[in-house]
């Protein structure tokens, strides 16, 4: 019967992703229940396992990265406190998502941060460096260079509504995935993907405006 | 041409055509397969606000590949985060050894502090009273009603002129 090996095979591939997925999932699973019943070691494996992307989810939020250490800290405290209150209904990592981003709303509503703003207007080498970068054929090689175009794409960030900043941080730079996005922040999968475009779309705005309007500087104050 | 001009996002001053929004993200994400896919391509074709967008998108993406992702916080921070948990854990244990303690003195503490409240109140309350009484009495005392007690007579001479003063020894 040359068809079955065949089937079998072509089943084994189909599964093969799904089944490590959920042999990882069901792993998680054992952990957090280790975890629930006060095996403090599985609750540092949890830690291990989420700290990155926590961090990374927690500081596309927060602009100030000396909090983010703190504010995640106390995202895992958190969620150790009510980690016997979890019925695993959802994935481990979308509540503990969840967690980090309300626990990122609380303090910036607790410490009302302003967004920081940069007054400074981007001088003509800095616009031709990043017009460099992001036409392709220029790749920032140094990197100082690369520093400098981070520092000029975070400046153009802070423009953008927090929302939108937000939504790019994660999906573009902290690699959440837009099922992901959907998941921490309550809304649709559509929802999230037209924001996302628009929000680019705005980030295109913001870089057209600063990038290729001669700076608004008083001509007679330069002349004299 | 398969959209018109006021199709168009226009409250997001950008020319994507709010329908294919989602599509186009897709497609940037390399995401979009089967019909969506074809459909997209046919109005891509014809729909030069679409393409722009989409091109305007991608510029974004290479944009945003420039900064990097937030660092590893690495192996310690774990063993840093069991340590605060511990120590929490063990501040609301200590917390809770003496909870009991803190309400009861609490209460008593309240229930002194009513009772002060009361105390004073009332001892004020009388004062003012006391107070407030006194130039009545001071009005109503009138000499010819309570007259002055006469000191005791020294001598015969002085029983004579008071009872000259009381009158007592006129017929």
């Amino acid at each position: 019967m040359p068809n079955v090996p065949k089937n079998m095979a072509a089943t084994a591939a189909a599964l093969s992703l799904p089944v490590s997925r959920r042999e990882k999932g069901e792993e998680e699973r054992q952990l957090v229940r280790l975890a629930q019943s006060g095996e403090e070691a599985a609750f540092e494996e949890l830690i291990r396992r989420h700290q990155q992307r926590v961090f990374g989810l927690v500081s596309g939020i927060l602009r100030r990265r000396e909090d983010v250490e703190d504010v995640v800290q106390q995202v895992f405290l958190k969620v150790f406190v009510s980690l016997k209150r979890f019925d695993q209904r959802a994935a481990f990592s979308t509540w503990l998502y969840k967690i980090s981003v309300n626990e990122c709303w609380d303090y910036l509503r607790k410490k009302k941060v302003r967004p920081l703003v940069y007054e400074a207007d981007l001088s003509e080498e800095q616009v031709s460096r990043l017009d460099g970068v992001v036409s392709a054929d220029q790749p920032a090689t140094s990197s100082s260079d690369r520093a400098e175009a981070r520092d000029l794409l975070e400046r153009m960030m802070e423009k953008l509504p927090e929302q939108d900043r937000e939504l790019l941080v994660l999906k573009e730079v902290e690699g959440f995935s837009v099922q992901e996005l959907a998941e921490i922040l309550d809304l649709n999968v559509n929802t999230v993907k037209v924001r996302l475009f628009r929000a680019r779309a705005r980030l295109m705005d913001v870089y057209r405006r600063r990038l290729h309007s001669k700076p608004e500087q008083p001509a007679e104050g330069k002349e004299g | 041409m398969s959209m018109n001009s006021e199709n168009r996002n226009a409250e997001n001053n950008y020319a994507a055509c709010p329908q294919h929004e989602a599509a186009l993200e897709d497609q940037l994400q390399g995401t979009l397969r089967g019909p969506e896919a074809v459909m997209l391509a046919e109005h891509l074709a014809t729909c030069a606000g679409c393409r722009t967008a989409l091109e305007d998108a991608a510029v974004s993406a290479r944009l945003l590949a420039i900064a990097e992702p937030s660092p590893d916080p690495g192996a310690g921070f774990s063993r840093m985060v069991m340590a605060r948990i511990r120590q929490e854990l063990l501040t609301t244990e200590s917390r809770s050894i003496w909870r009991p303690v803190v309400s009861v003195a609490w209460r008593f503490a309240a229930s002194a502090a009513f009772a002060l409240v009361l105390l004073v109140s009332f001892d004020l309350g009388r004062h003012s009273q006391s107070v407030s009484n006194q130039p009545v009495i001071a009005e109503n005392r009138m000499p010819e009603i309570v007259p002055d007690l006469p000191a005791l007579p020294a001598n015969r001479d002085d029983v004579l002129l008071m009872m000259a003063d009381t009158s007592h020894g006129k017929q």
